[in-house]
């Protein structure tokens, strides 16, 4: 310890006077060394740490939690019928009676964006569960089996993805037809790859690790490898995944709704609202204004989110 | 290099093969066929007739077969639904118009890109820096057609200053017209500004860290020296690698905009044509997009290998 003081000392460029009786041994033992200060924080515990401390992400995840809480509530807070007519009340603005005005049919457009967004939520978060579950496992197996099984998913993904991915989605729409199924059928069939090829990079790498090997050797089980190093290193890649699948999800069936091929006016939808509000756009805009901003609002919160967790979750930011 | 070039082009080959395959018996398990609207008012005679002269009162794999053969040949045959519409012809008069559309968003957008994230990864952490990241993450969370309609109501709509749909033809097809194209270049190239700005700016801050740089200030060369000659260059591999996935995406990218603007381009007759069920058409359309988009891939992976030596060749095992 001594010593390495004084090596200190002298390449810092100090007097060269020194001796070693100027110096004295302070106390050291083994078991200091080995002690750890700073208390462990599981990946985890990080994290989360991390993302509190951002407070654009917190703001984010704020508003997703009230804007869960009015999907839940909101079609039922001002008591209108959602599909009934009422002629009397029709295009009306704002007011405190109806807080988003009415549309071209008397049906408030208060409970009826809140529906919408509920519609297009589900969808997302269904299709965003397909898509992980899908990709993973079609991943996990594609890095477990490798060879020729390897090949010929990879073959099949590569065909998928050869194909612009909004052409793909109107060939099912069309060949399924305008319901609720085709709609995640559509939406899930090519979002998939790109997890099954995150996946498979991942497993392929880990597999071929120094602790996975370590693992292995000292005679853990399939079992506890896969849930204490694959699941760990893969749950980060698939929080991403997920973050930025459904924004694009609620895009994608918006888009899709708007044009017509997509779900159609009996069913509401954030898409469906804006289409219709579309065509009355010249004269009452208001009716689109709402279901935009709905929308919008969703689709930042998610993105904003998103943005903080891939700086919260990624290792090489650890302080 | 030869070799891997051969081995690519043909499994390019049996891309376009299968998912003109998939796409032929997708259409087939559609209820119906193209014909039925025009045949349901015609006797009975003239009817067989019709489907003789489209080939449709032969057996599924018959036709898909002699369809195959004929696509091979570079003859995608006629539309079911507008007779003496063909493939080609569509090809002439479309592609131009979604071309246009989709270089002039991505040239303005790509340039606007680029530069906010160099201003914002070199005023980090300043007024310049919030502004971009809050723009980018504001655009991206506005859907194209929201932010289409929007435009349109306010440019063309109140203010006037340009027609709201509509696209130049004739001699100004792919030169002049610019009032027709401003709005609905504007509305496309927000993606891009959004997508670049922040990959730019991502990857110069990796950069920025990095040892040569350190190097390079230390040899006391001036900051924008540092940032041209040594941050730039190397934060741009990453906006290599996703260019050309942008040109590849940029005909069928804007549906939505056609839709909107009302724009005689690719991506609203296909819309149109799947409607219809008009198989050889979509099937046209299908494999040549598909084909831009395969081929946009195939040079870039080459060019890759090319340009960066430490891109191995024969094996894909590295992606």
């Amino acid at each position: 310890m001594a010593d390495c003081n004084v090596a200190a000392t002298t390449a810092a460029g100090a007097q060269a006077e020194l001796t070693p009786d100027d110096f004295r041994v302070v106390g050291f033992t083994q078991e200091e060394a080995n002690r750890i200060d700073r208390p462990t924080i599981s990946y985890w515990a990080d994290a989360w740490r991390r993302l509190r401390k951002n407070p654009v992400a917190m703001g984010a995840l704020v508003v997703l939690g009230l804007l869960c809480i009015m999907v839940i509530v909101g079609p039922y807070m001002r008591g209108y019928s959602l599909l009934d007519m009422n002629t009397a009340d029709r295009n009306l603005g704002p007011s405190a009676e109806y807080w988003f005005g009415t549309d071209s049919l008397g049906r408030d457009l208060f409970s009826r964006v809140w529906m919408g967004a509920r519609a297009s939520v589900i969808i997302a978060l269904v299709a965003t569960a397909v898509k992980l579950v899908f990709g993973t496992l079609y991943g996990a197996i594609m890095a477990h089996f490798g060879g020729w099984v390897d090949d010929l998913m990879m073959r099949f993904i590569e065909v998928i993805n050869s194909l612009p991915n909004l052409l793909l989605v109107i060939l099912i729409m069309m060949v399924l037809g305008n319901n609720l199924f085709a709609l995640l059928v559509a939406l899930s069939i090519t979002a998939w790859c790109n997890t099954a090829r995150q996946v498979r990079g991942m497993i392929k790498q880990l597999k071929e690790s120094e602790y996975v090997y370590a693992a292995e050797v000292l005679g853990a089980s399939p079992l506890r490898i896969i849930l204490k190093h694959y699941v760990p290193n893969m749950i980060s890649i698939l929080i991403l995944d997920a973050s930025t699948a459904i924004p694009n999800f609620i895009f994608t069936e918006a888009g899709l709704s708007f044009l017509g091929i997509g779900l159609t006016s009996p069913e509401i939808s954030l898409g469906v609202l804006i289409s219709m509000g579309q065509q009355t756009l010249d004269f009452y805009p208001s009716q689109l204004l709402f279901p935009c901003l709905i929308l919008c609002i969703i689709v930042m919160a998610f993105n904003l989110l998103g943005d903080g967790l891939r700086d919260a979750l990624d290792p090489k930011l650890r302080d | 290099m030869v070799k891997y070039t051969i081995r690519r082009f043909f499994e390019m080959i049996l891309t376009l093969f299968l998912i003109a395959t998939a796409t032929f018996f997708l259409l087939e398990a559609v209820p119906g066929d193209p014909l039925t609207e025009r045949a349901n008012k015609l006797p009975v005679e003239t009817r067989a007739q019709l489907y003789e002269r489209y080939g449709l009162d032969r057996p599924m794999m018959e036709r898909y077969v002699t369809q195959m053969v004929n696509m091979a040949q570079g003859d995608f045959g006629e539309s079911f639904v507008y007779a003496g519409q063909t493939v080609e012809g569509l090809l002439h008069d479309r592609l131009p118009v979604s071309a246009r559309l989709g270089i002039q968003q991505m040239l303005l957008g790509v340039t606007v890109g680029l530069g906010l994230g160099i201003l914002a990864a070199t005023k980090r952490g300043r007024l310049p820096d919030y502004l971009v990241v809050g723009l980018s993450v504001l655009l991206i969370s506005i859907p194209h057609f929201v932010l289409g309609l929007l435009l349109q109501k306010v440019f063309a709509g109140e203010l006037r200053i340009f027609p709201s749909i509509g696209w130049p033809s004739g001699s100004q097809l792919w030169f002049g017209g610019w009032q027709y194209t401003v709005l609905p270049t504007l509305t496309g190239c927000f993606t891009y500004v959004a997508t670049y700005s922040r990959l730019l700016k991502s990857s110069m801050l990796d950069v920025v860290n990095q040892d040569y740089v350190l190097t390079a200030e230390s040899k006391g060369l001036s900051r924008a020296q540092v940032v041209r000659r040594h941050i730039l260059r190397n934060s741009f591999i990453p906006v290599m690698t996703q260019l050309p996935m942008s040109v590849a995406m940029c005909i069928t990218g804007s549906f939505f905009i056609e839709s909107i603007f009302a724009i005689p381009g690719i991506g609203q007759y296909f819309v149109t044509s799947v409607n219809n069920q008009d198989l050889s058409i979509v099937l046209g359309l299908t494999v040549f997009l598909s084909l831009i988009y395969i081929v946009v891939l195939f040079i870039t992976d080459i060019l890759y290998a090319l340009v960066d030596p430490r891109i191995s060749m024969p094996g894909s095992e590295s992606r």
